[in-house]
């Protein structure tokens, strides 16, 4: 019953993964005083991409050829760890540092892939990619001792059912969560880091990964892009939200979590500008030593 | 036992050393028969107190053998394809593996600085083989200068423990330290942490590691990377933590803070190389820091008594030293085949090498992978488990000292990030895209391509099923009973491989990457050549800015041509400053040369000058043994 649902929900965060991107894209186009794409717009992409024909560089090896597939097989590995539903059966791999070692794992690939594209766009949005995932990994690391701090282990499903018995101070939450915050902007790959919407050389960092990239493994690569966008917003709910002892309960919690996470994004992409790459640095540093705080108050001073 | 006789075969090997096929097949089979020693020993603990007074096995010794015998194998296998035809390598390797094997198992310490003497001066003379070459012999000289030093610290601890001991048999150490008083501990600490640390170059002590390993042979490389700098660790964890027992709790801290502090710098040091060989010494220096991260939380473990934290410390530390001999030697080996291939580690003038050792590429990008702590890879595992003990130790923790913990976690996060971010500039820059150069190729023999990938499907398999061994690493103290692989159970790793392949196949299989067409790639409507990708130092530049602090970059950029406004050609001229070399040890080499130079106006002088001090010297013998 248990693996039912786990399956069922993960199953759901795949198919409406493009879903949250085309409302997050709406609101943001609403806002801008634009009409903007249907929402279901990114399902007609990847279907349109998916028949394109599928070119590759030449000097590129398998390498570029693997990489869209090992991508996405890592990000779909890591929404498969995330108990969606707040439980998952015994014997089910739900390890947070294993989840961003997969995470890790896709950032290589991509990066690999962009150095064997053997143009500029290709490296370029590889050291970016890159670069960001060394700001991003302390932060999260935060996270995972503040999960540490409350349940004695890293695995996420008790320590959603501990943020239900006993939830955090207000402070601490709310540190914890700016925190999260933060640092899963950042990884899901929005503003103000980076902005999907944009093919300026100056500013792009994906766009730059997956340049060179064609037809089917293009489409492949735009699955993981709009995967891990949803993923990222589920495991921020599922560390820092309610949960309920019903997983359908959760379930459909988590839905409506995810759909204002959506809206929410489209206006902080429409209020906020992107802050320069040279200081990406510092607004993560910012997220783990908010991370850090909490852990503090947390840990007890 | 059989440790005598493997010695005098070692000794038999050397002396074959004018017989190069001969003097291979006798080194490798010595290799494997260390390697079954070491197999051997872990299935048959022995009670040290009662063992033979001068080499004994025991459980974390027969570990340490086995990471020797690994290494040893494999480094040996390959030597039958290396370019590397100097007779003096056939002679000084036997010896050097016999030295190393006599160290892991000396019973006492004559017995272990002897061996560990004879490391050092027989890697010395691996380490210069190539000698006629410009860089060689200077580094030769710097790593046996450091390596003395550290002797010298280890020999002043060891007699300082025996003294006190009045004994100079392991054995009963292990029996009886852990009564000595804290504060003669703190002092054998102090030494022996920095004999050792010198050695398994931990920073600051660690200029000799980028300068030796790069210009010694690959398989020389190779083994010291592999093996040699880990018995700087099996030296701390044998005589400072299993022997001494509880110390002064400043220590565990200080462990912790010198394995993130070298871990940390050496990754960005790695980042900002683009001479393979060296990248992978600095490589070095980071994961002995990670290592160290494991010991310092089996410190902790100890000195507050949380036998979870000492078995958890233990399996991490150990298992992540099997982790990283076997993907550092996979990683040397293959920059050996580089450089056989191309006659060149230079990264900027490398580029797609995928194409043409396509098996060397496989083994480097597999060993990559491992060496980020990438699952599902055995380096995955050891990461996990030492950030898991290091989670650990926060939780036990409160307040400041918790907080400590939790960036030590961090830092070892950010390493492991950079780590992944130097390993994709490396293959990336030297396996993919385009050849930079023109460059001629060498065919390499199967005998070096096989041994990379055997070490690449170790490194898979440990990944892949670690359990068996983190259950013995975590057992290797018979004072803990704890099963390490209950910790182990959440990372799935079995099932987490099963599903990673499952999932790629059908990608794979869906996306058909194999039907595809080859076309230009996109270069702004200009013709693209490969000048166009991105290099080594263009890669990391963001790091670079990042950490100015560290780096202390600079650039000099000069116009060529009549015009200052229209330059015919701008240069570009940038670097880092190696912080260590100019602020600390030039300064101690100019301080030394300065009191050596001072000293002559002593000792120079005439013969009357030396029967005065004769005089004086008896005058003042005279006075105080009146």
């Amino acid at each position: 019953m248990l693996g039912i649902a786990q399956i069922v929900a993960v199953l759901m965060v795949v198919a409406v993964s493009p879903l949250l991107w085309g409302i997050t894209q709406t609101v943001k186009a609403r806002l801008q005083g634009r009409h903007g794409p249907r929402l279901g717009q990114m399902y007609w992409v990847i279907a349109k991409t998916w028949t394109k024909e599928t070119t590759v560089p030449e000097y590129s090896s398998w390498i570029f050829r693997l990489a869209p597939s090992i991508g996405l097989a890592a990000i779909l590995l890591a929404a498969l760890t995330i108990p969606v539903g707040g439980r998952v059966p015994a014997g089910w791999p739900h390890n947070l540092l294993t989840l961003f070692f997969l995470l890790a794992l896709e950032r290589f690939w991509v990066g690999l892939a962009g150095l064997d594209s053997a143009g500029t766009f290709g490296g370029l949005g590889a050291s970016r990619v890159s670069t960001l995932g060394t700001g991003v990994e302390p932060a999260l690391l935060a996270a995972c001792g503040i999960l540490w701090q409350v349940s004695g282990h890293t695995e996420i499903a008790p320590v959603a059912s501990w943020f239900a018995t006993r939830p955090l101070g207000a402070l601490p939450w709310t540190l914890a969560a700016v925190s999260m915050g933060f640092v899963l902007l950042a990884e899901m790959g929005r503003l103000p880091v980076d902005n999907p919407d944009t093919h300026l050389e100056l500013t792009m960092m994906h766009e730059a990964t997956v340049l060179e990239y064609d037809g089917r493994l293009l489409a492949l690569s735009q699955v993981a892009m709009t995967l891990k966008f949803s993923v990222v917003i589920v495991l921020g709910w599922v560390l820092l939200g309610p949960n309920l002892p019903s997983i359908w309960a959760n379930l459909a919690i988590r839905a409506v979590e995810v759909v204002l996470t959506s809206v929410a994004l489209g206006w902080i992409e429409s209020r906020f500008s992107k802050i320069r790459y040279f200081q990406i640095p510092a607004y993560l540093s910012l997220a783990a030593g908010l991370g850090v705080l909490a852990f503090y108050l947390i840990a007890g001073g | 036992m059989f440790s005598l006789q493997l010695i005098a075969f070692g000794l038999l090997t050397a002396l074959l050393a004018h017989k190069r096929q001969l003097s291979l097949f006798l080194t490798l089979v010595l290799s494997l028969l260390i390697l079954a020693a070491g197999i051997w020993g872990l299935g048959h603990p022995v009670n040290a107190v009662a063992a033979s007074p001068w080499l004994a096995f025991t459980p974390l010794r027969s570990w340490f053998l086995l990471v020797l015998g690994i290494v040893a194998v494999m480094s040996s296998w390959y030597r039958f394809g290396y370019h590397d035809h100097e007779r003096s390598t056939n002679f000084w390797m036997p010896l050097f593996l016999v030295s190393m094997m006599s160290v892991i198992l000396a019973q006492n310490v004559w017995v272990f600085m002897t061996a560990w003497e004879s490391m050092t001066i027989t890697s010395f003379f691996l380490v210069v083989t190539d000698h006629q070459r410009s860089p060689v012999l200077p580094a030769g000289y710097i790593y046996l200068i450091m390596s003395q030093l550290s002797a010298t610290f280890i020999l002043a601890g060891l007699l300082i423990m025996g003294s006190h001991l009045h004994s100079m048999n392991f054995g009963r150490w292990t029996a009886e330290a852990s009564t000595l008083g804290l504060g003669l501990k703190s002092w054998i600490f102090a030494l022996l942490g920095i004999g050792f640390g010198i050695k398994s170059g931990l920073v600051p002590f660690h200029i000799w590691l980028p300068r030796a390993h790069p210009v010694a042979p690959a398989p020389v490389s190779s083994l010291m990377s592999g093996a040699m700098i880990k018995l700087g660790i099996f030296g701390m964890m044998q005589f400072l933590l299993i022997d001494l027992g509880p110390s002064n709790r400043l220590w565990p801290l200080i462990l912790l803070a010198a394995g993130a502090v070298s871990s940390l710098l050496g990754v960005l040091y790695a980042l900002m190389e683009h001479d393979l060989k060296r990248l992978l010494a600095y490589h070095s220096i980071e994961n002995i820091g990670i290592i160290l991260l494991g010991v310092g939380v089996m410190a902790v473990g100890i000195d507050w008594h949380h036998p979870l934290l000492i078995s958890m410390g233990l399996a991490a530390s150990l298992f992540h030293t099997l982790n990283h001999a076997i993907f550092k030697s996979q990683l040397f080996l293959a920059a050996g085949a580089v450089e056989q291939h191309t006659a060149t580690l230079d990264a900027d003038h490398l580029g797609g090498l995928m194409r043409s050792i396509p098996g060397v590429a496989i083994g480097f990008l597999m060993g990559s992978m491992a060496i980020s702590g990438l699952p599902p890879f055995n380096g995955f595992i050891s990461e996990w488990l030492t950030l898991r003990a290091l989670l650990l130790a926060a939780s036990h923790w409160t307040g400041l000292l918790a907080v400590f913990a939790l960036g030590v976690a961090m830092i070892l996060g950010l390493t492991g990030a950079l780590a992944g971010m130097c390993f994709v500039k490396a293959s990336g820059v030297i396996f993919l895209g385009e050849p930079r150069h023109q460059v001629n190729h060498r065919p390499i023999p199967r005998s070096m391509t096989w041994p990379i990938m055997g070490m690449a499907v170790i490194t898979l398999a440990l990944g892949v099923a670690p359990q068996p061994f983190v259950h013995i690493a975590g057992s290797v103290d018979p004072r803990v009973a704890l099963s390490a692989v209950s910790f182990l159970l959440p990372v799935k790793s079995t099932l987490l491989a099963g599903l990673m392949v499952l999932a790629v196949g059908l990608l794979t299989l869906v996306s058909r990457p194999w039907r595809v067409r080859e076309v230009p790639r996109w270069a702004c409507g200009r013709v693209p050549d490969a000048s166009m990708q991105f290099t080594s130092a263009s890669f990391t530049k963001a790091i670079r800015t990042t950490f100015a602090l560290i780096y202390r970059p600079h650039r000099n950029l000069s116009k060529v041509g009549r015009s200052a406004d229209f330059p015919a050609q701008l240069l570009y001229r940038g670097g880092t400053v190696p912080v260590w070399d100019r602020y600390l040890y030039q300064p101690t080499y100019r301080l030394v040369w300065h009191m050596s130079r001072q000293s002559t106006r002593l000792q120079a002088g005439p013969v009357r000058l030396y029967l005065t001090y004769l005089l004086a010297t008896v005058g003042l013998m005279l006075l105080l043994l009146r």
